[in-house]
């Protein structure tokens, strides 16, 4: 209650501290020079749309244009290329990069915030606390400065789809698919009517990752993976080849042509109603509704089946986004104020009003006119007790990638080289540069 | 008289020495400092960064590593003898089929036959294509729920595997890739062609060369310039092969290529040094061959 009512009063006291800000720079617009260094809050901010098109555009307007209309600061925007940003951030962090952005939680915030690249904002987390569940808070925090160098705003699950239709049809119950039996069953039958059983692309080296964080996590537990990403347990390890064999049962009911098809691909699997099971975010499910209504509507998402008793299904795959802040940005400080009003209730509302269908982590946010595959998706979210953020934000850029994805390629290729690719990953593991 | 002569050579000397002297300067100066600060001070740069660990962001992270990223590509990485392979057999196949079909082509359509026009902008209509595109258009082709495969009444779930089938993709890529260069080597040929005397063939026609003494024992040694040009092209073509592929897969683990894994481990998320021990391999592999095939050429010429 007290740390609570602490809370209040720091968050009004920022609030003063902000307006005094805007009143100096007014003041100093007046006469010129006389509060330069308090004016910074009051001085242009610059923002970065990551991505996203005309909706991506039209968000960002909206909750700038909010932040202007609160604060009285002017927001220049722009839009970028997503990919190419994310390409060469380390570039664009050291040039002379916009005040504030959407970014991504886990390894991709920690490093570079870790390098001084990105400011730290956990004071402005601090001032959000009242509506950010302290999970979020947590999953924003670097493990090793123990700074937030992201503000957490919106989520989506790894989870299995399948269409409900699809899985009347061969005499299940949609509403009940919950054990590694069940997922057996449902693409045994699926692929006795010709059709594709559980539906992967791993063209991009990336897609197949979410198969294997979730086998991992349903057989070994969320923190035995968080540790074999880190380097604290062994690929090597029995553990580890027990996921790989879970991983094996699923290739005979995989499309044959995974090595063709990326995310995309899988997406129309099932939108074709070609696939019985597909694991994948959740983000795809726009697609469905801009195909019909009725196709969305027959879309389901439910957590991937237990494995082990043990862990139950107590992890998922829900890679964090959020907001973060350059350290070399001209205008920190606003970039901070900007970022804080993204994550506030304020910054919420103006961004789903203008077409925004994520699920934020906020509390302040309004799930009451969410449709039932929305209420299910945060069913699924809520189902699990531990949040992994994906395998290539949960390890070292240069492991995921050059590494762990054409090994888990390889695999699929070859499941009996299993035991070799094992030692291969370690080995590669082991000769990166310690930090 | 000499004395004029030697008064009129020391001047037009004299003057064409200040002319001289300022046009060598801007014309070889200034692109030599250019060539410098662009080429060789990055290539120098990249060559010292390959013996370090640096994530790319604080110059004060870098840390000495010695020969650590080289053994890490040479000892545990399946990848790096994939590409090697790979631009192993993109090479042989550009110099054994490739090139040799481009100049065959060439040599046909310069000796006039029937429709040669026609054939002429056919084969040179892929080499105005970038190879970006020309991966845009193949990929279209080819993928599953792609052109062909929809011919074919293939939906993506039952889709024939392509590029991701290791058995017949070196070859699908390569066949891709060969469609634009025989092009270019027929196009670069022809015009070689086009300035061998025609007074040669007919003598040696006369007297009683067959078609293929005539192509190997006049056409060949005349064209020795050309020649130059075109092993070079075929050589460097091959070991810098990129934008196809990467078009095609968007990323370089399922064919990879030494310019891929450059590209993967030296941009983007996963910047490592191990990115320009890459690029100084691939160097190494790229000027070897190429100044010795010349060292060895420019020694014939001036015998």
């Amino acid at each position: 209650m007290s740390e609570e009512k602490n809370m209040v009063s720091r968050r009004s006291v920022l609030k003063g501290a902000a307006i005094g800000g805007a009143g100096l720079a007014a003041g100093g617009a007046l006469s010129a020079g006389t509060a330069s260094s308090a004016s910074a809050a009051g001085a242009d901010v610059h923002w970065t749309t990551r991505g996203g098109g005309a909706t991506g555009d039209a968000i960002a307007k909206a909750v700038n244009d909010a932040f202007t209309a609160k604060t009285g600061v002017k927001v220049i925007a722009q839009q970028v290329n997503s990919d190419d940003f994310q390409n060469n951030f380390a570039q664009i962090m050291q040039g002379s990069p916009d005040d504030a952005f959407g970014w991504m939680a886990g390894y991709r915030s920690n490093h570079f915030g870790e390098a001084g690249l990105l400011a730290d904002v956990t004071a402005q987390n601090k001032a959000l606390s009242k509506s950010l569940p302290a999970s979020a808070i947590q999953a924003a925090t670097n493990p090793v400065d123990k700074k937030q160098y992201i503000i957490p705003t919106t989520y989506y699950p790894w989870a299995l789809h399948y269409r409900k239709s699809m899985v009347k049809k061969i005499g299940m119950n949609p509403e009940s698919i919950n054990t590694w039996d069940d997922l057996i069953k449902l693409m045994t039958l699926t692929k006795k009517k010709g059709l594709v059983g559980y539906s992967l692309g791993a063209k991009g080296g990336w897609e197949a990752m979410g198969t294997f964080d979730i086998l991992n996590a349903r057989v070994n537990g969320y923190k035995y993976h968080i540790d074999l990403l880190n380097g604290r347990a062994k690929w090597t390890d029995a553990k580890t080849k027990e996921t790989f064999k879970y991983f094996a049962k699923l290739i005979p009911f995989m499309n044959t042509n995974f090595m063709d098809i990326s995310w995309d691909g899988m997406r129309d699997l099932l939108l074709q109603k070609k696939t019985g099971a597909m694991l994948m975010g959740s983000w795809f499910a726009n697609d469905f509704k801009a195909k019909s209504q009725a196709d969305y509507d027959d879309l389901w998402v439910v957590p991937f089946p237990k494995i082990n008793p043990k862990f139950g299904i107590d992890t998922i795959d829900a890679p964090l986004d959020g907001i973060s802040v350059a350290a070399n940005g001209k205008n920190v400080a606003g970039g901070k104020a900007l970022a804080q009003f993204w994550g506030s209730k304020e910054g919420i509302d103006a961004a789903v009003a203008a077409g925004d269908t994520s699920i934020y982590v906020s509390k302040d946010f309004d799930t009451s006119g969410y449709d039932s595959f929305n209420k299910q998706k945060l069913a699924v979210l809520a189902s699990a007790k531990n949040i992994m953020f994906f395998l290539d934000r949960d390890t070292r850029g240069d492991f995921a990638g050059p590494v762990v994805g054409p090994a888990i390629q390889n695999f699929l290729k070859n499941p009996k080289d299993i035991n070799k690719i094992l030692e291969n990953t370690q080995a590669q593991w082991e000769a990166l540069p310690k930090n | 008289m000499k004395t004029a002569a030697t008064v009129k050579k020391n001047r037009s000397r004299r003057s064409l020495s200040k002319t001289d002297r300022f046009t060598l300067t801007a014309f070889v100066g200034i692109p030599t400092i250019l060539q410098i600060i662009l080429l060789w001070v990055p290539a120098a740069v990249t060559i010292i960064l390959s013996f370090t660990y640096w994530n790319g962001i604080k110059l004060e992270d870098i840390r000495w590593a010695g020969v650590q990223n080289y053994k890490n590509i040479f000892v545990n990485n399946p990848l790096f003898y994939q590409a090697l392979k790979n631009n192993g057999i993109w090479l042989a196949f550009f110099i054994v089929v490739a090139t040799p079909l481009g100049i065959i082509l060439a040599y046909q359509i310069d000796r006039g036959i029937r429709g040669h026009a026609i054939y002429e902008s056919i084969y040179y209509l892929p080499v105005v294509l970038s190879l970006a595109v020309i991966g845009i258009i193949w990929n279209f082709m080819l993928q599953p729920g792609g052109f062909v495969q929809g011919l074919m009444g293939l939906d993506i779930g039952n889709a024939i595997s392509i590029y991701g089938n290791s058995k017949i993709n070196t070859w699908v890529i390569l066949g891709i890739a060969s469609w634009r260069h025989i092009g270019y080597i027929m196009l670069l040929y022809l015009s070689g062609l086009k300035s061998v005397d025609p007074a040669l063939k007919e003598a040696a026609a006369i007297d009683g060369a067959t078609e293929w003494q005539i192509f190997r024992k006049i056409i060949l040694p005349t064209m020795q310039p050309v020649n130059i040009i075109i092993v070079v092209i075929t050589l460097i073509e091959s070991l810098r092969a990129f934008d196809l592929v990467y078009i095609i897969y968007g990323s370089p683990t399922i064919f990879p290529l030494l310019n891929l894994l450059v590209f993967q481990n030296f941009a983007g998320q996963g910047i490592s040094m191990k990115g320009a021990a890459y690029a100084v391999i691939l160097l190494v592999l790229c000027i070897v061959p190429i100044i010795t095939y010349l060292r060895i050429n420019f020694k014939e010429d001036l015998k």
